[in-house]
């Protein structure tokens, strides 16, 4: 039992825990079709092609359950209800000599399956059944309605604030487990900010969250939190993960794009609290409601988040045709957790989605064109006219003189030419080598405007230099921009599109026709009165009562958020293939409180965020770990690295540096040179100045093919497809980062003089202030002696060696301030910044 | 120089002693691993600990010589009398059928080159007079003369050949060799792009970071950019001011007191913290040293034609050898400038340009070659060279002044060449063949799927166990494709 009991964990699902009440009775339809869709296609890929009927190697047969019982030479394969004294389980776990299949070892997933099939006493329909195995995928779990489960009775009630703790707390009971202690005020309070704002609390924040002793002074502090506008940038950022949002084209060109009224929608949505179904429909169809908006237009840049192929000579129908894959994709996965890309080029394998569905889906997205509107509002119509005229007239000056430059410039060739010395020949290109033999007056047309193409481009840099000028002023995402006012929608064209299915996935081979329509295994959407159905109707159905999934996988995105680890640890499949949820229960509990609740995405986070099970401390004990190393039950809070966008932001918090502006178009903070001349695109990476460079990460322009290093290294998607789940990776590139980036050893600095020049700070509190700055509690007396010890030390080094302190000094240096005690409190912030804890939710 | 190279041992012997005496936690961290779960917690220590290989290997590391616009297979390793013959005539109907380009029509007249072609070494390999160096190394090198892709635009064909897809978002293939084999790098990423151009402007590739990209794998496995101008790594060097004891001073504060949170939070992943920041800190120490081709004797500089200091391919060349000695698995030695349109009249001429390109790469791709053989190396190092597509038979951008001038060719992917050495490849061949046009190959058709599947094969891997699982599919570099090509192997 050994091997059985290390595999209980597998898939996040016990395997044998709920069949230890139950009788092994072999043959019902759940265990037949168990076998069916499980068990059967191992034993036919790994096992058959030697032990059949007719081959019967070493005498065995696993073609029936009568010839898998007789066995082979050695004996029966198989002890009905016994795994552990089953030769097959024994072959193919490697515990004996005889290892099988000979190819390799299964997967412990496969071996598993295999284990709890002989545990149900190894049921197998007598003759293959067609009925039990063609409709496992319509049993599905995922796509039966939602159900409606009462919160289940616990044995410590005094425990629960929600029903989510009754489903918690009701597994934890049954696995012998007991939640963890409640967290410490000031940790739990760091979590609520970092969750719900991304920011790190302020030590004032904290000191009034703790001086609050009224009842409700925690839910309180949520609706505080959760009215804030840094809220929608928190959860818009989750958002834009799955949008894609990028701020160039992607591919070869990747050139930049305005497409920052969609983020900045996104985050007033959020704020707003616009209700999710709401939120779905605007960004799917926004431009079909009756009356359209220009915010409801604005958010179907949703669908536009898709990447252009700008490259020479591409065949447009082809990236037209790429792009609404993607939509159909995005949309499968992110609405409906379905992979049903996978029905592109043939039938999805898994799941029940044939490759005629993924053509009807297709549909939907296939009538429409890509538009770019303008969005100057009321409000900016008149800066926008100023900067339009200015914008105007600069590019005017800049041309003229460019003009003026060229025609100078054509008559300093003979001169040029004529002093050129041998050796500055040599350094020319070939071409123009051999054009330079020529003599003047018999070069061709061609060769001489080569010549001139050549000796404007390369030779004169007050040409260059103008020509950059220009470049740079008329460069899209520049300020100032008129161009910036615009963004990128769907608009329904009048006459619209035939769709057809592609053979083998590919456009050029059109195959039969086929009109919009929902993929048959899911709840119907009915066609009205012989009109076409379209994205409105799409939408709708999305968010339709019937449809089971759309909550579910909302729901369960959001909970992964908070708890690193989604009760379906697939978000992004649902389907046969996914994993199934952890809780079950309480994934059908929560959809349905969701829309009980009006679709509101705040009442959801007041709900999660107020449960016991949220308010758990992340300590972990050894015990803990070794009963569940990946927190499947929630028995303590989870403790991981927050993500890049957020490693920034404490940086720049706890230094004070910040700015806060809600929204506008990206923002270009200093990053080391060369990074966007690794890709094309004619991207001029102007480095803000000003309060600009401290944007929260979020508005860091997002280059696709050269992305900001430090937020790529961070983990941030590159937003080529749809993310639904981000890596959480922690690697020394990162160490790297938070060591030696300029912003955050500005932020060291920042930090040193915020700390030395706050008076209401004593000298002997200035450790403990900056300490709260960045982990928001107070250090311990270890912390404290070993932090004193080095900010010792380290003011030793800078009294000892002044000249490296001096190196230190930031520009607007105050006087009043010594450079080595400034130089040594730069050291101890250094140390605060890159504290683990400091870039981690606990 | 020598002081600095004496404060650099100095320095590396203190951080060893750091290492090996002082450092608990690297104790520590040693310690847990060992009693921790191997399977579970490994990775999340060292997801580039070294890794055993499904079956032997042959190769150890790949140099992968990525030649971006598509060099002219036809100028350079595929010799077609019958072009030359046919030159300035429309490609027969027949041989075109529904074949589609990117600039050209596909009735355009046929370009015979004007290159001169000779056999070379004891294998008699016919190499054009444009790569005199690669010619002299001839028996050293196995030329394929059949490669196919499927897309005929740079940024797809690129992302086919180093991710096996056409859009972006997969791992590339250095990722997946590091996810399947680790990397035996400590002071170095296991995993290296390297960039230079025959163009006056940027050197990125046209499908940029999606070509090193680590997908959907963990992004330790994405390719670390060495550049060429400040910190041969992002953030590699001490921030102004602050100098080596000071840096070292701060890390040993930074992972006492993380160490200290361990003990009283019990997550293992402060030990992965710890660790990586150890590991930051050897590479501060030693990947400038391992980086600084400065330190390698005038002969073999001059044997690559290294002039050190500028961006060039002569200078990654030689440093993607010392990147291999040092342990670096996968490095793309990415050079721009093989895109002879002829359309611009400044640059892309299949005539200079090609001449300029070829110039910037030949002595430097041969003298990877001599040099790793010379060090013993050649045998488990795999080195390829070649581009993303090859291009058509048909000329593109007729001169206006002499219409049997055609001053470049467009993208072709039906039919291309290139070459590997070293690393388990059978050298002195040349595998495959096009028809008498250049068009199609007729024989031992090489497809991209197939290169990959060969690749990982060399390097002990196999392209259909090399899996991971994303949104409810198992991804591999060579998709449902690839076939192992046994021609090409020692």
């Amino acid at each position: 039992m050994i091997l059985l009991g290390s595999l209980t964990s597998i898939n996040g699902q016990p395997l044998l825990e709920s069949n230890q009440n139950k009788t092994p009775t072999t043959s019902t339809l759940e265990n037949l079709r168990f076998f069916e869709t499980d068990i059967r296609p191992i034993l036919n890929t790994n096992c058959l092609p030697c032990h059949n009927q007719k081959n019967q190697t070493s005498g065995l047969s696993l073609e029936s359950r009568a010839s898998v019982l007789r066995g082979g030479n050695r004996g029966p394969a198989v002890s009905p209800g016994k795994p552990e004294h089953s030769r097959l389980l024994q072959a193919i776990s490697h515990i004996n000599d005889l290892k099988m299949p000979p190819a390799g070892k299964l997967s412990s997933i496969k071996i598993g399956l295999i284990a709890r099939w002989i545990m149900l006493g190894a049921p197998w329909p007598e003759v293959p059944n067609k009925a039990v195995a063609a409709r496992p995928h319509v049993d599905h779990w995922s796509f039966q309605p939602i159900k409606s489960y009462t919160p289940p009775k616990v044995g410590h009630a005094d425990w629960i604030r929600n029903p989510i703790d009754n489903f918690i707390l009701d597994r934890l009971e049954k696995e012998g487990l007991s939640p963890s202690r409640a967290a410490d005020k000031v940790t739990l309070f760091r979590r609520l900010k970092l969750d719900l704002q991304g920011l790190p609390p302020t030590p004032s924040e904290i000191d009034s969250f703790l001086a609050d002793k009224r009842d409700d002074a925690y839910e309180r502090a949520i609706d505080r939190l959760l009215e804030s506008p840094h809220y929608g940038e928190r959860w818009g950022r989750h958002w834009l993960d799955v949008a894609r949002y990028a701020d160039t084209n992607g591919f070869g060109f990747d050139r930049p794009r305005v497409i920052w009224r969609y983020r900045d929608w996104v985050i007033q949505a959020l704020n707003s609290d616009k209700p999710f179904d709401q939120f779905v429909i605007e960004q799917l169809a926004g431009d079909l409601l009756p009356n359209s908006t220009l915010d409801q237009k604005i958010a179907t840049g949703f669908h536009r988040n898709t990447m252009i192929n700008e490259e020479g000579g591409v065949d447009q129908e082809q990236y037209r045709v790429e792009a609404i894959f993607d939509r159909v994709n995005t949309t499968g996965t992110a609405f409906l957790g379905l992979t049903i890309g996978c029905a592109q080029c043939h039938n999805h394998k898994y799941d029940p989605i044939s490759q005629r569905e993924y053509y009807r889906l297709f549909a939907f997205f296939n009538t429409q064109d890509e538009m770019v509107i303008n969005t100057v509002r009321p409000s900016e119509v008149k800066g926008f006219q100023k900067l339009s005229s200015d914008f105007t007239l600069e590019k005017l000056r800049l041309e003229t003189e460019i003009a003026k430059r060229e025609s100078k410039l054509i008559n300093l060739i003979p001169e040029w030419e004529a002093k050129l010395t041998k050796e500055q020949k040599k350094k020319v290109p070939r071409n123009i080598q051999e054009i330079l033999k020529i003599p003047t007056g018999q070069r061709t047309l061609t060769l001489t405007e080569d010549l001139e193409a050549f000796f404007k481009e390369e030779q004169d840099p007050a040409y260059l230099k103008r020509t950059r000028d220009l470049e740079l002023h008329a460069s899209t995402p520049k300020k100032g921009n008129p161009n910036q006012f615009t963004a990128m929608v769907l608009k329904e064209r009048e006459k619209p599109r035939k769709t057809h299915i592609f053979n083998g996935g590919a456009f050029l081979k059109p195959g039969v026709e086929v009109s919009p329509g929902i993929p048959s295994i899911l709840p119907a959407l009915k066609v009205k009165d012989g009109a076409n159905l379209n994205r409105l109707d799409l939408a709708r159905w999305l968010v339709g009562k019937k449809n089971p999934l759309t909550s579910r996988v909302t729901v369960n995105r959001i909970w992964q958020q908070y708890f690193g680890r989604a009760l379906v640890t697939t978000p992004e499949n649902f389907g046969i293939q996914g994993e199934k949820p952890s809780h079950p229960e309480l994934l059908d509990w929560l959809s349905n409180e969701f829309i009980r609740k009006g679709w509101s995405l705040k009442e959801l986070h007041r709900l999660i965020t107020g449960s016991a099970t949220y308010r758990q401390s992340s300590h972990v004990s050894s015990e803990i770990w070794d009963r569940d190393p990946q927190n499947i039950l929630l028995s303590r809070s989870p403790r991981y690295r927050v993500e890049g966008e957020v490693v920034r932001d404490i940086a720049l918090s706890v230094s004070g540096l910040i700015h806060h502006q809600i929204g506008g178009p990206s923002t270009f903070p200093p990053q080391p040179p060369g990074i966007t001349d690794l890709s094309r695109g004619n991207l001029i990476w102007v480095t803000a100045s000003g309060n600009n460079r401290y944007r929260r990460g979020m508005y860091t322009f997002w280059k696709r093919t050269s992305p900001y290093p430090p937020l790529i290294t961070f983990d941030s998607p590159t937003a080529d497809k749809t993310n639904i789940r981000r890596d959480r990776t922690n690697t020394p590139l990162q160490s790297l980062v938070t060591l030696n980036d300029d912003l955050f050893v500005e932020a060291a600095k920042s930090l040193a003089l915020r700390v030395l020049r706050n008076e209401s700070i004593s000298k002997n509190g200035r450790l403990e202030y900056a300490f709260r700055l960045c982990v928001a509690r107070k250090p311990n007396e270890f912390e404290k002696k070993e932090l004193t010890k080095f900010l010792k030390k380290e003011h030793q080094r800078f009294l000892e060696n002044p000249k490296q302190a001096m190196k230190l000094l930031p520009g607007d240096f105050p006087q009043e301030i010594e450079p080595w005690r400034f130089a040594a409190w730069f050291s101890v912030s250094r140390v605060l910044l890159n504290l683990d804890e400091t870039i981690t939710r606990e | 120089m020598g002081t600095k190279l004496q404060t650099a041992s100095l320095l590396k012997n203190r951080t060893r002693r750091y290492f090996l005496q002082e450092c608990w936690s690297g104790l520590g961290t040693l310690a847990l691993t060992g009693l921790m779960n191997e399977n579970l917690f490994a990775s999340s220590i060292n997801p580039m600990a070294s890794k055993k290989p499904h079956y032997p290997a042959k190769a150890k590391s790949v140099i992968f010589l990525g030649m971006s616009g598509g060099p002219s297979q036809l100028e350079l390793f595929d010799y077609k009398p019958k072009l030359i013959e046919m030159h300035g005539r429309p490609i027969p109907k027949s041989v075109v059928g529904e074949q589609r380009y990117a600039f050209i029509k596909p009735e355009a007249p046929l370009r015979g080159t004007e290159r001169v072609f000779r056999r070379h070494g004891q294998s008699r390999l016919e190499i054009s007079e444009c790569l005199p160096h690669i010619s002299s190394i001839a028996d050293e090198i196995c030329l394929i003369r059949s490669m196919e892709t499927n897309v005929f635009n740079h940024a797809p064909a690129q992302l086919f050949l180093y991710t096996g897809s056409e859009r972006p978002g997969r791992p590339s293939m250095g990722g997946w060799i590091t996810y399947g084999l680790g990397a035996e790098a400590e002071g170095l990423p296991g995993y290296v792009v390297l960039h230079s151009t025959s163009r006056a402007w940027n050197p990125g590739i046209q499908a940029g970071a999606s070509c090193w990209s680590s997908g959907f794998l963990p992004t330790t496995h994405q390719g670390v950019v060495l550049r060429n101008i400040g910190d041969p790594i992002l953030y590699l060097s001490n921030p102004q001011g602050v100098n080596s004891s000071m840096q070292q001073d701060a890390i040993v504060a930074i992972n006492q007191m993380n160490q200290h949170r361990y003990n009283v939070m019990g997550d293992p992943e402060i030990q992965t913290r710890v660790a990586s920041f150890e590991t930051a800190y050897r590479m501060q120490m030693e990947a400038p040293e391992i980086c600084d081709i400065t330190r390698e004797p005038q002969n073999i500089l001059d044997m690559y034609g290294c002039k050190p200091g500028e961006m060039s391919f002569a200078n990654n060349c030689l440093l993607a050898r010392r990147l291999v000695e040092n342990g670096v698995r996968f490095i793309n030695v990415f050079h721009k400038g093989w895109d002879h349109h002829g359309q611009s009249p400044t640059n892309e001429l299949i005539t200079s340009n090609l001449d300029q390109a070829c110039l910037d790469v030949d002595q430097a791709s041969a003298a990877l070659v001599k040099d790793l053989k010379q060090r013993g190396m050649l045998d488990d190092t795999l080195v390829i060279w070649g581009g993303e597509f090859g291009r058509t038979p048909m000329g593109q951008a007729q001169d206006p002044d002499d219409p049997s001038i055609f001053r470049g060719r467009d993208h072709h992917p039906n039919a291309y060449s290139i070459w590997m050495a070293g690393g388990g490849i059978k050298a002195g061949q040349t595998v495959g063949q096009t028809d008498e046009l250049g068009f199609h190959v007729i024989e031992d058709k090489v497809h991209v799927h197939d290169l990959q599947a060969t690749i990982l094969h060399l390097l002990g891997l196999d392209h259909k166990k090399l899996t991971f699982r994303f949104q409810g599919r198992d991804f591999r570099l060579t998709d449902v494709e690839g076939v192992v090509v046994e021609k090409l192997l020692a």
